[in-house]
């Protein structure tokens, strides 16, 4: 048949695809089995398995403390970044407005830009007006390094949408409220939701603003797992690890469910 | 005044005004004060314009090294993702159904997965006694324990791990806009498998693949998660550096130095970035 690939390169495609995807996942899977060590120490492989370590961190006023701080601040991030990203993505995809363009690169640029760059500036920024950091400064930068997610999915979801439906809601006479609660927001809900699963997701994972953004009574999970790393890391940081890997497979797979993957990203 | 007399650009203006407002001060002020910052003196009042932030970066020996192992460093770590990126987003894009996506999974899971868990995996792979070690011990490659903590090939592996997903994602969006009656005409005119992907797949796929590899750069030159716990302090890079000034040492104006020539660095790759996605219809 013409166009076929060739048995040896399928086999070899294969092949290739598996020792990438080898590649891909095995510090995952070390991390996995790692955490079921029933030693004291962070050893490969795993001895005498057990499952004391989970019971540890859920034990350790730390690791829950990080733990509920990131939630808060994954929740708070989720709530900020919808509510500015989606208003922004209907003025910037269902109106003329000038310099459109220009706009719309603006509101993507926090994507560009390094969020290490980004995240000195606003500690300094935090430092000379404010208090310093805080778990304030951490929602700001969070909410920066989402928004564009949001102005995306949103944008992306109005495309495929009739405006003309706004318009005729307009032309009945509908107010403004009735227009955007029954006709506009309904519209955008898949990129709202889509949306949310990526702003917290990052701001969940995040621990580049974070390192920068350190207050003294502030600590999420991905800053303790860090500082354990650089000192001493022992099987409870393997734990939690592996908790948060298996909250980021329950999102990929929810994300693929609900949206496809292929087609979003 | 009715409704319909309402000047048209009110309703978006107030859409987008209060986006616009916390973009201009929580994301354009830092930036633009960060970039000041290491134009002034610290400490003296009334502060001063002056360039010996700069001066020290030009004038230390330890710094440029720094700098010269961030871009070897990131060179090397681009090209393993485009030798290894290329052809899994090829094989990709020529499968369909279950297939595609558990292979997009594959990609996906590790790139949302947090940075810090992904370079603590292979913290243990790395290390004396490690996985690594191990395998290559127990398949008598090698006699004695191997660690690639502390090395260049370390921080490589690791960091081509964590940033493969963006060159793949990035050619994997030209890829699927290529149609694929050409890779049939080709095979049609009596070319074979390479040829057609050699002549056909690769060159329409040059812009994807491009994109991608510029991103990879720019992010490869500023991260200092994977390279500073792989690396540690004996193989500083530029983002390490920075953090070090920042948080450790407190000497800001310094640190603002670093971070402008990492700016203007990244600067150099990112604008034709702009320019390529921009081109190819947006999407990046």
């Amino acid at each position: 048949m013409i166009g076929a690939v060739p048995g040896s390169v399928i086999v070899a495609g294969v092949a290739f695809a598996i020792a990438i995807g080898a590649f891909m996942l095995i510090p995952l899977l070390v991390v996995i089995a790692s955490s079921l060590s029933g030693s004291e120490f962070l050893v490969f492989p795993p001895r005498n398995l057990s499952f004391k370590w989970y019971a540890e961190v859920l034990q350790s006023d730390a690791y829950l403390a990080a733990g509920w701080t990131s939630l808060k601040l994954a929740f708070i991030t989720v709530l900020a970044s919808l509510s500015l990203g989606t208003a922004a993505a209907i003025a910037l995809a269902r109106f003329a407005i000038p310099g459109r363009a220009l706009l719309s690169s603006l509101f993507l640029s926090p994507l560009i830009l390094p969020s290490l760059i980004f995240a000195i500036g606003l500690l300094m920024v935090f430092s000379s007006y404010a208090d310093g950091p805080s778990f304030t400064g951490l929602v700001v930068g969070h909410t920066v390094i989402t928004l564009p997610y949001v102005i995306r999915t949103v944008t992306a979801n109005l495309a495929d949408m009739d405006p003309h439906l706004d318009e005729a809601a307009r032309m009945m006479g509908a107010r403004w409220w009735q227009r955007y609660w029954l006709v506009i927001l309904p519209q955008c809900r898949t990129g709202m939701a889509a949306g949310a699963f990526f702003v917290f997701n990052i701001s969940f994972d995040d621990a580049v603003v974070a390192l920068f953004m350190r207050a003294p009574d502030v600590e999420t999970l991905p800053m303790r797992i860090y500082s354990t790393l650089e000192f001493s890391p022992d099987p409870s940081v393997a734990a939690v690890s592996t908790i948060m890997i298996g909250m980021t497979v329950v999102l990929v797979l929810l994300l693929n469910r609900v949206f496809g993957l292929s087609r979003i990203m | 005044m009715t409704r319909r007399d309402r000047p048209p650009l009110r309703e978006p203006a107030v859409l987008i005004a209060p986006g616009l407002l916390f973009l201009l001060a929580a994301f354009m002020f830092p930036a633009v004060h960060m970039l000041a910052q290491s134009l002034f003196t610290v400490g003296a009042d009334p502060a001063r314009i002056t360039l010996e932030h700069y001066a020290k970066f030009v004038a230390d020996d330890f710094y440029l090294g720094v700098a010269l192992r961030t871009f070897r460093l990131a060179l090397i770590i681009t090209l393993c993702c485009v030798v290894l990126g290329f052809p899994l987003a090829v094989i990709i894009a020529r499968t369909r159904g279950a297939v595609r996506t558990g292979l997009i999974i594959l990609i996906v899971l590790p790139l949302m997965t947090s940075v810090v868990i992904r370079t603590f995996g292979w913290l243990v792979i790395l290390g004396p006694g490690g996985l690594l070690s191990l395998s290559l011990e127990s398949s008598g490659l090698i006699d004695r324990p191997l660690s690639l903590m502390h090395t260049e090939t370390g921080i490589v592996i690791a960091m081509v791990q964590v940033l493969l997903p963006f060159l793949v994602l990035t050619t994997l969006g030209s890829l699927s806009q290529i149609s694929p009656t050409l890779d049939e005409a080709a095979r049609v005119m009596g070319a074979g498998f390479f040829r057609a992907v050699w002549h056909v797949t690769l060159p329409l796929s040059v812009p994807g693949l491009v994109s991608g590899s510029l991103l990879v750069f720019a992010l490869s030159i500023s991260s200092f998660i994977t390279p500073t716990l792989v690396g540690g302090v004996r193989l500083p890079v530029m983002a390490g550096s920075i953090y070090q000034q920042m948080t450790g040492s407190f000497d800001w104006g310094f640190g603002a130095a670093l971070s402008v020539i990492l700016l203007a660095a990244t600067m150099v790759v990112i604008v034709p970035y702009l320019a390529m996605t921009s081109r190819a219809g947006g999407r990046s």
